[in-house]
């Protein structure tokens, strides 16, 4: 393993997880690679292993949906929540938020069968408060 | 030697991935069932194969850490096309002629590209209450229909929901762009080649990846490093790699 995991220069904010379990192993290999025409398969290992669902989500009411809600979960005054201008402190503003973007693409992947234990990345990272990513 | 019209019909070639034929003594190397790898090798060019029983359940976990173990081994010693997990071919001459010779010239010149190279995957994601909060801020509309909606039980879908949403969406996706330039800005100095990859979710910034020469891989982890520390109010960098070119072997 050459994984530099150990080598930390300056103050350790990149995260440098080692992909050692199945969903980091399936992010960098899945769908990836030469393809070999599929006449000349004798058979395909795995397929079952796997299905993922990965289509483009054109700006929908389910996706605007999920921005509503990510936003109203937001605390930001209640139960000695920061205040907002204190979480937002001395951030500069883009200036670009009147321009209309296109449609807001995502990727939804379902990766089911993944019956084995030990699914979880082994993420070395020092940042503890990093939560899963369970939509990426 | 297997005859040509006495395959045994119950194993199969894994295929690994295209190497330059070695030209030593080749990578001692164990693969899926701890098969040893083979090399077949077609003029310039070998696949990386092992035997494999055909008759067996559905693919597992096992056998993609195997394929992912023998691939980045294969890259951390020499240079390497990955080929599709799961991909079998009947026999030797099935991997020769029907894979390395009719592209011999694009593996071989793919090869020659991607010598001395490593792939990185880099993701960025936002400190997603951090970002929504500047989002909220500076929108006016965004910040009232927040207001009117909040009360609203989870999973009704009120217009002004939707319309909540949409406004929010299009602000992240301005940040994204802005962020996202600054990012590239730090990369594209090391980088020979990037991808951009599909990413979803609230919080998705950028999904990256970057093709780097090894006597750069330093200088780009530490500018990587700094970036981080210089975002991470906000935003969040992960690198994972070296790993092999996944993204860079001609997807065709």
């Amino acid at each position: 393993m050459t994984v530099q995991t150990t080598q930390r220069r300056g103050g350790g904010y990149l995260e440098r997880p080692a992909p050692s379990g199945l969903a980091d192993v399936l992010e960098i290999i899945l769908d990836k690679g030469i393809v070999i025409d599929i006449y000349l398969r004798v058979s395909l290992v795995g397929i079952e292993l796997l299905t993922i669902d990965a289509r483009i989500v054109i700006a929908s009411v389910d996706t605007y949906l999920r921005f509503a809600e990510a936003t109203n979960r937001l605390d930001l005054y209640e139960h000695g929540g920061k205040d907002l201008t204190e979480v937002v402190g001395d951030l500069q503003e883009s200036g670009a938020a009147k321009k209309v973007g296109g449609a807001v693409k995502g990727v939804k992947k379902a990766i089911k069968g993944g019956s084995d234990d030990d699914d979880r990345s082994s993420s070395r990272s020092r940042s503890s408060r990093r939560r899963q990513t369970e939509d990426a | 030697m297997p005859e040509a019209h006495e395959r045994a019909p119950e194993t199969g070639y894994y295929v690994y991935g295209v190497v330059p034929a070695p030209g030593g003594s080749p990578l001692p190397l164990q693969g899926i069932d701890q098969a040893d790898v083979e090399y077949v090798a077609y003029e310039e060019v070998a696949a990386a194969v092992s035997v494999i029983a055909l008759d067996r359940p559905p693919g597992r976990r096992a056998e993609l850490m195997a394929h992912n173990s023998v691939v980045d081994a294969l890259a951390n010693a020499t240079t390497v096309l990955p080929v599709k997990f799961g991909s079998i071919m009947a026999d030797r001459d099935s991997v020769i002629h029907d894979l390395l010779a009719p592209s011999h010239d694009r593996f071989a010149d793919l090869l020659a590209n991607l010598a001395g190279c490593r792939q990185f995957n880099l993701r960025a994601t936002y400190v997603q209450d951090q970002v929504l909060a500047e989002v909220v801020q500076s929108n006016p509309e965004i910040a009232e229909l927040r207001r009117r909606t909040r009360e609203l039980p989870e999973g009704t879908m009120h217009p002004d929901l939707v319309r909540l949403g949409e406004l929010v969406s299009r602000v992240l996706e301005d940040k994204r762009d802005d962020d996202a330039r600054t990012i590239l800005d730090t990369i594209r100095p090391f980088a020979l080649d990037e991808a951009r990859r599909q990413g979803g979710g609230v919080d998705h910034l950028l999904d990256l990846a970057v093709l780097v020469e090894d006597e750069r891989i330093a200088e780009f982890e530490d500018g990587l490093e700094q970036l981080a520390e210089a975002l991470h109010e906000r935003v969040r960098l992960r690198l994972v790699g070296p790993v092999a070119p996944y993204e860079f072997a001609g997807a065709g």
